[in-house]
């Protein structure tokens, strides 16, 4: 501190604003790093068809390519082939040696470009010491017409080569079946572009399992927001007021949201189950649904028991926020009230409501952002089944994702909830009003 | 509101306080069950109480290492976060710096593309870091992810403290950041210990990154842990609903701890319009 | 058989560079520590598998990292870990629907090679444990052990336990309620992986295929619909619990345990826990008997795990070793005698301290499952083909569209993935 104070005695007009950079920076920063970024990131992948699980688009490839870990590993492959095969099925020598000799005319033109010689040698180098080929080293990009001749020219070769299967013995055919799939990995060594640009979404945008998961995710972001904002608000007050043992209350009702999501989703699929779910057995006797079993298995039951589990878990968020914002009210106000003759219900409305206004926005904001974005609670609950009915876009991005590994899908379907929050916090912001945002306050 | 509260009034408040720790209330009664009464039948009470399944939950995985690790990671979040946050927000709302509108927008931007989204650059990130299985890799991306929220409540709670304040302590000659470490931070105490308390149970309740990032066990943390107890098909609830039980103690402690700041600042009568 | 290209070669230059930097001067082998990932093992299988294979092995030292015991969550956080290429895990255990789909994406070491060198011999084991570790000719996994869906019966209600899925479905109606029970079977038929599994069952019965041999989509046949419309015919019945639909192993487990189901069908492992009287109300009638038929025999959807190597491991040639034992004779044996896990490799079947271990291990019903198990479609994009069949299955199971409706769905997105 003792520096701080130094450096401050600097006269401060000057300082003051190089203060607020200052102390902006490492937020900013931070943000740009390690969110930012990674957005951005996103929104390039969506661009194109980039899947991981795919070799030959598990790259982000703009123009034709070459992937050099596979076209070197086949090359080595079908020597092998060709040599083992020969001796094999001596007949198919000729036929075998002229796929080897396309092979290696093709390669020779390709090494008369010193770098893409250098590349492939330190590829080849890298595959036979079981060392990792790093992104730089994976990828040459191609000139000219070198890709599509050498794809046609490898085609004849497959056909003559698969045509011996039909005549040859289970084994060797077997046999021969590899090498033309060695000549076709080979093939697919090059890479077209996979760059789609709106394709991916112009493909989600129409699907209707988009639609359905957007359609699940504002009916489950309206409701238990509404909830929430309504019982947040009244637990806000409740707590607010001075009675004995209100540290306790407080204490108890933030406990909900203490337990962490992926914990609570799973003692709710318990309190749920139709067999032995005591939630599930209370609502079934006091005649608020048929039976016990629909909770978890029926479109509505699965989407309340979402909404209801998540209500009972944030609203104590919402409370605690709304809480802050009441404290910020001046008492004087309400005692102004009071003198005036307002009851409560007048006072909360003249009073509470209108100071609260900001707070309230702010909770809504960032409760919306939250519950647009739903994810554990809907995976560990119900997966988004039954039938999908409760399936939120973030859980179908997170299919995409990471159980499909389709990078160019997903990113694309994460960019399409980004822009609806987007556009909903717009809105909000355009509420809470222009004074965050005022270039400077008032003097 | 200074009317003394009367009796109907604690019935609704008991009643209320019941629905809500209900279903806490019957994790407890579950993890104090033998394992074979914990399915068909909807008894409160067991008349075979015991406390096995607590033993189970803390001899079966490192429960107090997940507590430990957890603590660690969101008290820190927390402090950090807290720091970059306050400052932003005061820098935001009170020095003459350009773009305002432009970093809040940003800032709430970040918080808008779905977590999963992100999670495989973090990861990579946090790997080229070399910070995989350590405190430090799930503390960036949680202080990160913590920020939005806390600026764009500090900044409201800034916002409300009346600049008159500011301004005599610039009279007396203070320089604009002794005016925001004695004057603002103190009003806005309420504002800062709810913050804090938002992002360090944020942080206790992430389970994703910590799932991913620390996938050596002696590095986990709570939730992460917890769902470690099941195995392929079986899911021991006696042991889960202790463990469950187990770590929400520290987290009720804290928050009584805590919860007396979130109404002292402003109340005190410190401000006046 | 096949020739032995890039990677023995690599082998080879891999051990010589390993000894010229062994700090040993003794000439043995360095000491190197690998990494060996599987879901959390509640059984001390893992450890005496690992005990006796340091045991063989001084030089290496192997530390378990435990995965999500989760399958789902588990392979989610392979993608992670691998798509980055972190060599942080050597090997790994693999959930049998795993080999082609990470084989495919290039992040798994292909194993033929070396298979050809150490003379591993593959047709020890149960022909379908070792093609789901396949894809295109290559082999990417070797089975650690398998796992069958069986049927379980009360013995106290059933005289003869059912042959087709039609008795099933006439006992289960006209059984249930009897001896406490309050339905008559149950099945796992949430939205899940497992919903692929148990149809597999129903339409491997009535003759159908998803997925043929030549990568091409069959699933809308008229054998594939019957089956499906027999389980959907199951799951709209009287005899299961009503939330069927939200049942995985877990429910089923404690439908069967509380004594509430006369029939259920489930795993092997549910054998130890239904007759544990600790935990079990019905220890003593219990009774297990292979799945039932359909017009074309009966069929048990294939379970179970094998192991893969991560391609960016630095160890290969010792990850290789931990493979290799854990799908050996030697490897499963500990696996079936500590942890009752079902062999791969036939022969075992006939060992006595095996079939001594565990009743399920000694019974004909049980190896004749294995034999006749089927695997779930084997394919590169097995996780797209998988989400589609349950979504379409989760429908027709609730009832909101037909089998013939779900199975010309199936075949239409199905096409259009793979055509994509």
């Amino acid at each position: 501190m003792a520096k701080k104070d130094k450096k401050n005695k600097r006269p401060f007009q000057l300082s003051e604003k190089q203060l607020g950079y200052t102390m902006i920076a490492p937020s900013i920063i931070l943000i740009l790093l390690v969110v930012i970024w990674p957005i951005m990131l996103s929104g390039w992948n969506s661009l194109f068809d980039y899947r991981l699980n795919d070799p030959t688009r598990s790259e982000r490839i703009m123009s034709e390519s070459l992937n050099m870990e596979t076209y070197a590993d086949n090359r080595y492959l079908i020597e092998q082939s060709v040599t083992e095969l020969s001796d094999l099925e001596p007949e198919a020598a000729e036929d075998l040696e002229a796929a080897e000799a396309t092979m290696n005319e093709y390669h020779e033109a390709l090494m008369e470009d010193e770098a893409m010689q250098e590349q492939y040698n330190e590829v080849n180098n890298r595959l036979e010491n079981f060392e990792p080929i790093s992104s730089g080293l994976l990828i040459a990009s191609l000139d000219g017409d070198w890709g599509s001749e050498f794809d046609q020219a490898l085609s004849t070769h497959i056909d003559t080569i698969r045509s011996y299967q039909e005549n040859l013995g289970e084994e060797e055919a077997v046999e021969f079946g590899y090498m033309a799939s060695q000549l076709e990995g080979l093939q697919g060594s090059v890479l077209d572009s996979n760059f789609v640009g709106a394709e991916n979404y112009a493909q989600y945008l129409t699907n209707a399992r988009t639609w359905t998961a957007m359609g699940n995710t504002v009916v489950f972001t309206v409701a238990s927001v509404g909830f929430e904002l309504i019982l947040g608000l009244s637990v806000a007050i409740l707590i607010n007021r001075a009675f004995k043992g209100r540290g306790l209350v407080r204490t108890a009702v933030l406990v909900p949201w203490a337990i962490p999501t992926a914990v609570a989703a799973m003692m709710w699929s318990y309190l749920y189950d139709g067999q032995s779910g005591i939630v599930a057995h209370y609502m079934a006797q006091l005649g608020l649904i048929s039976d016990p079993g629909v909770l978890l298995t029926t479109a509505g039951g699965s989407m309340f028991s979402i909404i209801l589990a998540d209500v009972w878990k944030t609203t104590p968020y919402m409370a605690l926020l709304l809480l802050a914002g009441l404290q910020t009210i001046p008492r004087s106000l309400y005692e102004a009230a009071e003198v005036d003759g307002a009851n409560r219900w007048q006072q909360f409305v003249s009073v509470t409501l209108p100071l609260l206004k900001p707070a309230i926005l702010v909770a809504l904001l960032f409760r919306t952002l939250d519950a647009f974005r739903v994810f554990d609670l809907i995976y560990v609950l119900t997966g988004g089944g039954p039938a999908n009915a409760t399936e939120s876009i973030s859980v179908y991005a997170y299919k995409a994702l990471f159980e499909q590994q389709n990078f160019g899908a997903g990113s694309a379907l994460s960019v399409i909830v980004f822009v609806s929050v987007a556009i909903i916090s717009v809105i909000f912001v355009k509420m809470i009003g222009s004074d965050l945002f005022a270039e400077r306050t008032k003097r | 509101m200074e009317k003394k509260a009367g009796i109907g009034f604690y019935i609704f408040l008991v009643l209320f306080i019941f629905l809500v720790m209900f279903p806490f209330l019957w994790v407890f009664l579950t993890s104090v069950k033998p394992p074979n009464e914990i399915f068909g039948n909807f008894n409160w009470f067991t008349p075979n109480m015991n406390f096995d399944s607590y033993v189970s939950a803390i001899t079966t995985r490192p429960l107090f290492q997940y507590m430990l690790n957890s603590f660690v990671v969101s008290g820190a979040t927390t402090i950090l976060s807290l720091a970059f946050a306050s400052f932003t927000a005061y820098a935001v709302t009170r020095l003459p710096i350009k773009g305002k509108g432009l970093i809040l927008g940003l800032v709430l931007a970040s918080s808008m593309f779905p977590q999963i989204a992100i999670l495989s650059p973090i990861f990579n990130f946090v790997t080229d870091a070399g910070l995989r299985n350590s405190y430090l890799g799930l503390i960036i991306p949680y202080i990160t992810i913590s920020l939005p929220l806390a600026i764009w409540i500090l900044a409201t709670f800034f916002q409300k403290i009346p600049i008159e304040l500011e301004e005599s302590a610039k009279l007396d000659g203070a320089t604009p950041f002794q005016t925001f470490r004695k004057i603002i931070l103190p009003l806005a105490a309420p504002g800062v210990f709810t913050t804090g308390i938002l992002v360090f149970i944020a942080a206790w309740n992430e389970y994703l990154f910590a799932l991913a990032i620390n996938t050596d066990d002696s590095w986990r943390t709570i939730p992460v842990g917890i769902s470690f107890y099941q195995s392929e098909y079986t899911v021991p609830w006696g042991d889960i609903t202790a463990a469950t039980v187990i770590v929400t103690i520290p987290i009720v402690i804290l928050v009584l701890i805590f919860q007396r700041r979130i109404v002292a600042g402003l109340t005190s009568g410190s401000v006046k319009e | 058989m096949k020739v032995l290209p890039v990677a023995m070669a690599g082998v080879l230059v891999f051990l010589g560079g390993c000894s010229s930097v062994a700090q040993n001067i003794g000439g043995g082998e360095e000491e190197v520590t690998i990494t060996y990932a599987r879901g959390t093992d509640t059984t001390p299988a893992t450890d005496a598998m690992l005990a006796a294979f340091e045991e063989q092995n001084p030089n290496i030292n192997v530390e378990v990292r435990e995965m999500p015991p989760d399958s789902g969550a588990a392979h989610n956080q392979y993608v992670t870990l691998m798509s980055s290429g972190s060599p942080e895990i050597d090997i790994f255990a693999s959930d049998v629907v795993w080999p082609a789909e990470f084989g495919q994406a290039g992040y798994v070491l292909p194993l033929d090679r070396l298979i050809e060198r150490d003379n591993v011999d593959l047709d020890a084991h149960f022909p379908a444990t070792i093609e789901s570790g396949s894809l295109n000719g290559r082999q990417y996994a070797l089975p650690s052990y398998t796992d069958a869906g069986i049927l379980y019966y009360r013995t106290d209600i059933v005289e003869e336990p059912p042959e087709t899925w039609d008795e099933l479905g006439t006992m289960a109606l006209d059984l249930q309620g009897e001896g406490g029970t309050s339905f008559g079977f149950a099945t796992q038929a949430s939205q899940y992986e497992g919903l692929v599994t148990t149809s597999m069952e129903y339409i491997s019965a009535y003759g159908g295929q998803v997925i043929n041999e030549n990568q091409e989509v069959v699933v809308n046949s008229p054998e594939a619909i019957a089956g499906i419309e027999k389980m959907v015919e199951m799951m709209q019945s009287d005899y299961v619990p009503n939330n069927i639909l939200n049942f995985q192993e877990i429910e089923t487990e404690n439908a069967f345990l509380e004594g509430n189901t006369v029939f259920a069908r489930n795993w092997p492992y549910m054998l130890s826990t239904s007759t544990d009287p600790e935990i079990s109300q019905v220890p003593d009638n219990v009774g297990i008997t292979a799945l039932p038929s359909g017009p074309e025999g009966n069929a048990s959807s294939l379970g179970g795990w094998s192991t893969m190597i991560n391609k960016s491991s630095e160890h290969i040639e010792e990850s290789w070793e931990l493979v290799k034992f854990l799908s050996s004779e030697e490897g499963q044996k500990i696996g079936a005698l500590e942890g009752a896990r079902a062999p791969t490799i036939e022969s075992l079947y006939e060992d006595e301290e095996v079939t001594a271990a565990n009743e399920l291990f000694a019974d004909p019903v049980f190896q004749e499952t294995l034999d006749n198990a089927v695997a779930r479609p084997v394919t590169g994009i097995y996780p797209e083909v998988s989400d589609i069949m349950q979504i379409e299955l989760s429908s027709a199971a609730a009832g909101t569209i037909t089998a013939e409706e779900a199975a010309a769905n199936m075949e239409r997105k199905m096409k259009a993935a793979f055509a994509e």
